[in-house]
């Protein structure tokens, strides 16, 4: 018999086993994950759902009182730091995970070339990913010190002084740039080993196929690996753009949202107004919202990424 | 595979050495910051190899206060909420995930939805949460976090290892139960070692997120739990950073992650791969 | 750190034992609760055991608002920043202490509060008349500068020569910008007879998001304003307020270019390694500036009253009373009494010992305090110690508060948020004044106004009490 390798044998639906009647097993393979999921997500669920529709000021002590629709019409036609928020969210979700993406592609594509080098070189490069967020907050905060940091200083010293650098976390045109370095110094390694990954289960035989074919390199990378490697590269990217509308630790660290609010993230604005103002039925509508958009990219990445499989079966 | 000319090799190993250099200079400043003391932070021109190797921040920050800052206690606590976490969600969430892969069990909305959970922001979900465990005695023990990072760790588990299992071919386990195997031993027997690999990249991963997470943390903790990523702000008094412990529980917090890492070298790419299964 | 040496200066006795009694302490990690450690044998003396929970500086307010709401029960004894305390008291998360102030003999249970200083007593530990808290940290900014290059003779030329009138630390805010100007040299011009190797700035400012806003207040308290009206009107885009929010975007040209970033560390740094002539900020960084190992300036400053506005014929000075931090007893402790008893230990009968070295980052804040310059080992004379004592109690007489009502962790957010808006250049000073008073009527309306002016009018109680209104 034949067998079918890795990517070859991807259907539009992926193959299904014994496909015939009601099985129990799997269902029961399914029950205790459903069962803690349900268990600890049910209550913050119904409990955020309800607020949303409230409004509750704990600094007050009133009850909450029902408002119907008024903190979404308020987060979308009166609340300017909103949309300040999720702009820069998305610039940082947007550009800097494009940039993990572009950056991690092209270093997997160079570490596959190593030999026994490669896992070592990759352990080296995934440190960044194991350091927490908040502690790597404070390091870039050092390094990114205007008068005494190391960054301006070696700037200054390879441009023979010519070029200073900026006050990276004061001027307000660079900041936000700040912050996605240090994000996109974090997460490009996963990215990096999410596309070896993929670049690893590339049979041999089809890249030498292309090479008697007469194909130069960028040639073989852009009709044979990319294709193949995009139903990979989908599932990162996605990760890493959920992700990036959590990012917290590092705003937090380095600039608390500033200057003025350049920085300020829809996960940190969405805190303060959890946690420092207590005003939960507006926090629960902007945690409703960004449910709402993460979803609908999530469905977007995920049928792309269906269709790109549906058409490599071809 | 086509042999490279000289002069794309060294092109490689440049573009690599220079990769090398980004991603670990602030790591390496993060090494040497943990020996310095006052006033080596802030000087100019900034000192990059501090005058004294000892290791007072280390002590400082590793001993139970008040001589330290109790970082030992960090690392244990971190240690069981992660392994923990960790754990939970592997021995939960693969089977869930083989059984979403090979039978789609409960179509497309029940995975999505799966998926969904880790999409709440937690910011919103850590008030509730906190009631919750209020109610069942939960607050400062190490399950409140073990559970409320399971809600990102279980998702992430089923939805990587779902993955996988849908790049294996079907016809081994197909073979297996025609010749009479149990759904469940087809799983255990032939699929689970197949992924083995790419399962133990999953957990590192779990183990990572779980390591670092930091609001959790704070909220449902007082005294008895501290996890590092609490130990480290708390080095940051109203009118004074301590740099240098800061630094030095960094460098620890490394450590289980890179032994970890390390211990699995030989599975973190071959991992990914499920690599041709000749017949 | 070895506990500073015991004075009995004040005195204070034990109270009847308690019957092996755990007090829950939270309170911000760090050096400030130090004074648990050096005085932990007095504690089991009178039947306690302290357990103390620590959490992050910027986690107070959430960890501790958050237990309340939740009615954990799992503190005794809370640390605080003050502008809560508004905000826990009216939420009635806080035992009322004025009985157990009372209580006989006084040896035992009175903190003496008549001698905290008005500014703290009256805004910081009462609400609605009662007392709620105790102060142990007495935060206010004060001006710290070069006296080296303010008595220089060469200088004081120039300045003279250039201006027409005598070098001397500003005292109004005009003066601030005039005199930062004077001593903004590049590297390689000359300061007090020695060529720069750097560049060199007149002040510095705290400009980072988060607190900004305080050294806007510095500018503006001393117009006579108040935050709000009678009627919760905002007050805070008024002329007198554009101006002072002017003259702090003017400084920050006297400043380093990555002002903008600077939080408390930077400042400090700024000035303790040489690298700007004067800044205004916290009480207790004289105390570091005096050591060798932080400071390269020893020896070389000298302190004053925050600048202020020349206002019919006088100058009026005002300084914020930025954080700082009290102790109270939650409502839901189980050993009220014997927390209470801590919280008194802490604040008052060994608060001298506390509050005299830099360790613990504990300020004056009593009277007591400045009446025994020899306990301050920091310093390298009494005079030293007693000059700058002289210095801050001047200083605290202008003391101003924050907002401490409920909500004013929203408000002063919103002023934060436009300050810094207006100091990165994104919005002229009227139009981030405007925005302010805006978004505070906003806030004012979200909290139910009706509720709101009430908590203002008690608060004004306070104020009148301190001296602060007529």
């Amino acid at each position: 018999m034949e067998t079918k390798v890795g990517r070859d044998v991807l259907a539009p639906q992926p193959a299904r086993l014994v496909a015939r009647g009601f099985r129990l097993t799997p269902v029961l393979m399914v029950l205790p994950a459903v069962v803690v999921l349900l268990a600890i997500t049910v209550f913050p669920l119904v409990f955020t759902l309800r607020l949303t529709v409230m409004s509750w000021e704990l600094t007050t002590g009133f009850p909450p009182q029902f408002v119907r629709l008024q903190n979404f019409a308020r987060a979308f036609f009166q609340d300017p730091r909103f949309w300040n928020a999720m702009m820069n969210t998305g610039i940082l979700a947007v550009v800097g995970v494009g940039l993990q993406t572009l950056i991690g592609m092209g270093l997997a594509l160079e570490l596959h070339q190593l030999g026994r080098l490669r896992t070592f070189v990759l352990s080296l490069l995934l440190i960044p990913v194991m350091i927490a967020p908040v502690i790597a907050g404070f390091q870039f905060r050092m390094i990114y010190n205007d008068q005494f940091g190391p960054l301006n200083y070696l700037l200054d010293r390879f441009t023979g002084g010519r070029f200073h650098g900026y006050a990276w976390l004061a001027d307000p045109r660079v900041a936000l740039g700040a912050v996605m370095f240090t994000d996109v110094w974090q997460w490009t390694p996963f990215m990096t080993l999410v596309v070896l990954a993929g670049l690893q289960a590339i049979p041999a035989e089809l890249l030498e196929a292309a090479e008697v074919d007469g194909a130069t390199g960028p040639q073989t990378l852009r009709r044979v690996m990319l294709p193949l490697l995009l139903p990979v590269i989908v599932i990162g990217v996605l990760v890493r753009f959920m992700d990036t509308f959590k990012l917290f630790d590092i705003v937090y660290q380095l600039t608390a949202g500033g200057p003025g609010n350049v920085t300020e993230t829809i996960a940190y604005y969405t805190y303060l107004e959890g946690f420092k103002f207590f005003s939960l039925g507006y926090t629960s509508a902007l945690a409703f919202i960004q449910l709402a958009v993460i979803t609908v990219v999530a469905q977007v990445f995920l049928r792309y990424q269906k269709r790109v499989r549906a058409g490599m079966a071809t | 595979m086509r042999r490279r000319p000289p002069g794309r090799q060294l092109l490689t190993s440049v573009i690599l050495i220079a990769a090398l250099a980004v991603f670990l200079f602030p790591v390496a400043w993060m090494f040497l910051t943990s020996f310095k003391s006052n006033p080596e932070f802030f000087a100019y021109p900034p000192v990059f190899i501090p005058k004294s190797f000892a290791l007072t921040n280390y002590v400082n920050a590793m001993r139970f206060p008040p001589d330290g800052r109790g970082g030992i206690q960090g690392v244990r606590d971190s240690l069981i909420i992660a392994v923990g976490s960790m754990v939970a969600s592997v021995l939960v969430g693969v089977p869930a995930a083989y059984s979403f892969a090979r039978f789609r069990t409960g179509g497309e909305n029940l995975s999505f939805w799966v998926l969904s959970t880790r999409m709440f922001p937690p910011v919103a979900s850590a008030l509730p949460l906190f009631l919750v465990f209020k109610v069942l005695h939960l607050l400062d023990t190490h399950w409140a976090l073990i559970l409320a990072n399971t809600i990102f760790n279980l998702p992430f588990v089923i939805w990587l290892l779902k993955g996988f299992f849908e790049d294996l071919p079907v016809e081994l386990e197909e073979a297996a139960v025609i010749d009479g195997t149990t759904i469940f031993g087809a799983f255990r027997r032939i699929a689970l070692p197949l992924v083995g690999p790419g399962l133990v990249v999953t957990a590192l991963f779990s183990f990572i997120f779980t390591w670092n997470e930091f609001m959790f943390a704070l909220l449902f903790t007082r005294r008895d739990v501290r996890t590092l990523t609490i130990i480290v702000p708390s080095l940051v008094g109203g009118h004074e950073i301590l740099w240098g412990q800061v630094a030095a529980v960094g460098v620890v917090a490394i450590i289980p992650n890179v032994l970890l890492a390390l211990l699995l070298q030989r599975f973190l790419v071959r991992g990914l791969t499920l690599g041709a299964v000749k017949g | 750190m070895q506990a500073p040496r015991e004075l009995h200066v004040i005195k204070w006795d034990f109270p009847p034992k308690f019957g092996n009694v755990t007090v829950n302490v939270v309170g911000d990690a760090g050096h400030n609760l130090a004074p648990y450690e050096f005085w932990k044998d007095h504690f089991p003396k009178a039947g306690i055991t302290i357990k103390i929970i620590e959490v992050p500086f910027e986690g107070v307010y959430e960890k501790e608002k958050t237990e309340f709401v939740a009615g954990s029960g799992a503190f005794d004894v809370v640390t605080f920043y003050p502008a809560y305390v508004g905000d826990f008291a009216s939420n009635g998360y806080l035992e009322p202490l004025d009985e157990y102030m009372k209580k006989q003999p006084d040896s035992v249970w009175n903190p003496r509060q008549e001698d905290v200083l008005p500014p703290f007593r009256e805004l910081y530990n009462k609400w609605a008349g009662k007392t709620y808290a105790l102060t142990i940290d007495g935060d206010a900014h004060l001006l710290i500068y070069r006296k080296d290059l303010f008595t220089n003779a060469a200088e004081k030329a120039a300045f003279k020569a250039k201006y027409g009138k005598e070098l001397m630390p500003p005292e109004t805010w005009e003066d601030w910008l005039q005199i930062g100007a004077f001593f903004t040299r590049k590297k390689g011009e000359k300061l007090a007879g020695q060529t720069l190797e750097r560049d060199f700035y007149g002040s510095a400012e705290f400009a980072k998001r988060g607190f900004s806003f305080a050294w806007f207040v510095d500018r503006w308290a001393a117009s006579g304003d108040l935050y709000f009206d009678e009627n919760m009107k905002p007050q805070i885009n008024s002329p007198a307020a554009v101006k002072a929010l002017q003259n702090f975007v003017d400084s920050l040209k006297n400043a380093p270019p990555d002002v903008r970033g600077y939080g408390y560390d930077e400042l400090r740094d700024a000035l303790l390694k040489g690298s700007v002539a004067m800044v205004v900020q916290w009480t207790d960084v004289p105390k570091k500036g005096a050591n060798p190992a932080e400071s390269q300036v020893v020896g070389k400053l000298d302190y004053g009253r925050v600048p202020g506005w020349r206002i019919g014929g006088k100058v009026v000075h005002r300084a914020m009373m930025p954080v700082g931090r009290v102790v109270a007893v939650a409502s839901s402790s189980k050993n009220k009494l014997a927390a209470y008893w801590v919280a008194k230990h802490i604040a008052y009968d060994m608060s001298l010992e506390d509050v005299s070295t830099a360790f613990t980052g504990l300020d004056v804040n009593r009277g007591v305090h400045f009446s025994h310059p020899e306990a301050y080992v920091d310093f390298k004379s009494k005079a030293e110690a007693a000059a700058y004592l002289d210095r801050v109690k001047e200083a605290l007489g202008d003391g101003y508060p924050e907002i401490f009502i409920p909500g004013a962790a929203q408000y002063e957010d919103a002023l934060d948020l436009h300050v810094n808006k207006a100091l990165a250049g994104q919005e002229t000073p009227k139009q981030a004044l405007d925005a302010v008073a805006q978004e505070w009527n906003a806030i004012t309306d979200r909290l139910g106004r009706q509720k709101q002016i009430d908590l203002w009018h008690q608060a004004l109680m306070s104020y009148k009490v301190a001296g602060l209104i007529k």
